[in-house]
């Protein structure tokens, strides 16, 4: 059984458009990744998944149960950060976490040991939130959404404001709770995030999914980029190639961007050439995804 | 291990978060009343009297039907209780925690962190209204406080207002505060920002107070009163010992119960973020 499915689920806004029949599961222990611009819609699908939005249409079922009729069952057992995470700035760290993990039904067993790991320290959990940072902020948001062991996650750009030494501890954790068959799904438009921690990937585009796929397939389907170093005695002006290829110079620096099945016929005419250098690297998430939001993929 | 999320958290929150604003609120109430207290102990009875019976408009003002003059010791101590400055304070309460209710925290996005717990909508209501009730009793009983020591330290206050009356005029000052937590409560749960909870509970008030005053001075509009909360206080009449002002009380309350049920109806069906 999937940890989380959607099937079909759309939320419109009179007549704005929303999100539209999104479907797509999560298995147990598995990371996902939702990707999109700003506006595509990947809060209002967090939200309808989670019931805070009634859904238009479709259904959502997290660890099999639906989370608008038995909310009282699933609730205790997920975490959810929110994108634009609000706190009582009049309340304390403390006093924060105590209030939420007193109405999550659930006992808190893992904050003190989740506050270690995201270096909340007891001294910055006594100061009232109005003082804290962005960063600190979301720590706290981090902490409220893992104190109480659940078995699904959903977090909306669970990295912001986090210093790099904070992010490595988070990945770890992220990936030490999906190791123990917790499903998390994880929207951001950070990809470099979504590329470390994620397996599988699902993009929204206006509000409807063009792809659901995992991180390797997608950048797999991409082309290659081949970063080429030419002599001095190579004139950039006497070289032409496909247009296709998007060639790039910088001085006698050439990028291109070559299908996966042309890579070895490049190089093998680029070699008769003066080289000094040449790299080939796979295309990373952010230029796939690039490619499905420009209309197609290569 | 599943538990029952604990109860009352909501209900601390909402008071523990006003709590300045309800400690001040409760101390400028205490200093108000204790002034009126004052000066009414202050002024010798027989400059008070008047020879004529003054107007009803007047006699409105000292939260009296007719049977309470303004000047006297028994309708200067009920224009205390009836006066925009108590009205003001009493408002404040309802308006901050009111508008907390509901319409804060949509405002705020905190929201988001509730509405993913176990607590169903009308926990959130009722937890949260039971503290603005809380909240609302404690400074109605505050407000007559001063005129129990003035009892205590002045004959002519104790003559004036009689034990049981003080607390009937707290009763029915409280009454007309519940009508008003209903007009905040049904405001809080129908818009997504507290200045719309202010808007309405500020004017809903204002109003109200312009008619139950108009209405009483200009007898053409004399059937209007009946739809001004304030037409059903009279801590006047409350303080010199009048029978029990069952039928305002039940007007007030019903009045305050109808506005919290549409408010429950309209917060099962909206949208919380």
């Amino acid at each position: 059984m999937s940890a989380i499915k959607c099937s079909g689920l759309s939320k419109r806004y009179g007549k704005s458009r929303g999100i539209s029949n999104i479907s797509f599961s999560v298995e147990p222990g598995e990371v996902m990744g939702f990707l999109g611009t700003n506006g595509a819609g990947k809060t209002t699908t967090l939200r309808a998944m989670l019931g805070l939005l009634r859904p238009s249409a479709g259904s959502v079922s997290i660890l099999g149960l639906d989370p608008q009729k038995d909310r009282k069952e699933l609730t205790p057992n997920i975490g959810y950060l929110p994108g634009e995470l609000r706190l009582y700035e009049s309340l304390t760290g403390t006093e924060h976490l105590a209030l939420l993990g007193d109405l999550q039904g659930k006992e808190s067993t893992r904050r003190n040991e989740v506050c270690e790991r995201l270096q909340l320290s007891q001294a910055d959990l006594r100061r009232p939130i109005r003082e804290y940072s962005r960063g600190m902020k979301q720590k706290i948001g981090l902490v409220q959404a893992f104190q109480h062991e659940p078995k699904a996650v959903f977090l909306d750009e669970p990295t912001e404001g986090l210093d790099p030494v904070v992010q490595r501890s988070f990945s770890q954790m992220l990936s030490e709770f999906s190791n123990a068959g917790n499903a998390v799904f994880l929207s951001s438009h950070v990809m470099s995030e979504v590329q470390q921690t994620c397996s599988r990937v699902a993009v929204i585009k206006q509000g409807e999914l063009v792809k659901v796929d995992s991180v390797d397939a997608l950048r797999e389907a991409r082309s290659r980029r081949i970063k080429v170093l030419f002599g001095d005695s190579v004139n950039p002006s006497d070289l032409s190639f496909p247009e296709e290829f998007n060639a790039s110079w910088r001085s006698n620096e050439c990028i291109l961007h070559v299908n996966r099945e042309e890579v070895v016929g490049v190089l093998k005419a680029l070699l008769v050439r003066e080289l000094i250098d040449v790299t080939v690297e796979e295309a990373s998430l952010d230029e796939a995804v690039i490619a499905l939001y420009d209309g197609g993929e290569q | 291990m599943t538990t029952t999320p604990r109860s009352g958290t909501l209900f601390r929150l909402a008071l523990m978060r006003r709590k300045r604003l309800l400690i001040s609120l409760a101390l400028g109430l205490l200093a108000f009343e204790s002034l009126i207290v004052a000066v009414a102990a202050a002024i010798p009875v027989d400059q008070l009297m008047a020879t004529k019976p003054a107007p009803a408009s007047l006699d409105a003002f000292a939260g009296s039907s007719g049977g309470v003059q303004l000047a006297s010791i028994a309708g200067l101590l009920g224009a205390g209780l009836l006066h925009p400055f108590w009205i003001a304070l009493q408002l404040s309460a309802v308006e901050s925690l009111g508008a907390a209710v509901v319409a804060g925290d949509v405002e705020d996005g905190t929201m988001e962190l509730i509405g993913v717990r176990p607590v169903s909508r009308m926990r959130l209501l009722a937890e949260r209204v039971a503290a603005l009730k809380v909240a609302a009793a404690v400074l109605c009983l505050v407000a007559v406080i001063p005129l129990v020591v003035g009892r205590w330290i002045s004959n002519s206050v104790e003559t004036a207002a009689t034990v049981s009356g003080l607390f009937v005029a707290a009763l029915a000052g409280y009454a007309l505060v519940f009508c008003f937590i209903g007009v905040a409560v049904l405001a809080s749960c129908a818009a997504r920002r507290r200045a719309v909870v202010l808007g309405v509970v500020g004017a809903t008030a204002a109003g109200a107070y312009a008619i139950n005053f108009i209405a009483q001075a200009w007898e053409s509009a004399r059937f209007a009163r009946w739809i001004s909360p304030f037409n059903y206080y009279r801590p006047g009449d409350a303080l010199v010992g009048s029978a029990f002002p069952w039928r305002d009380v039940l007007v007030l309350g019903a009045a305050g119960a109808v506005f919290m049920l549409i408010a429950a109806l309209i917060l099962r069906r909206r949208e919380l973020v």
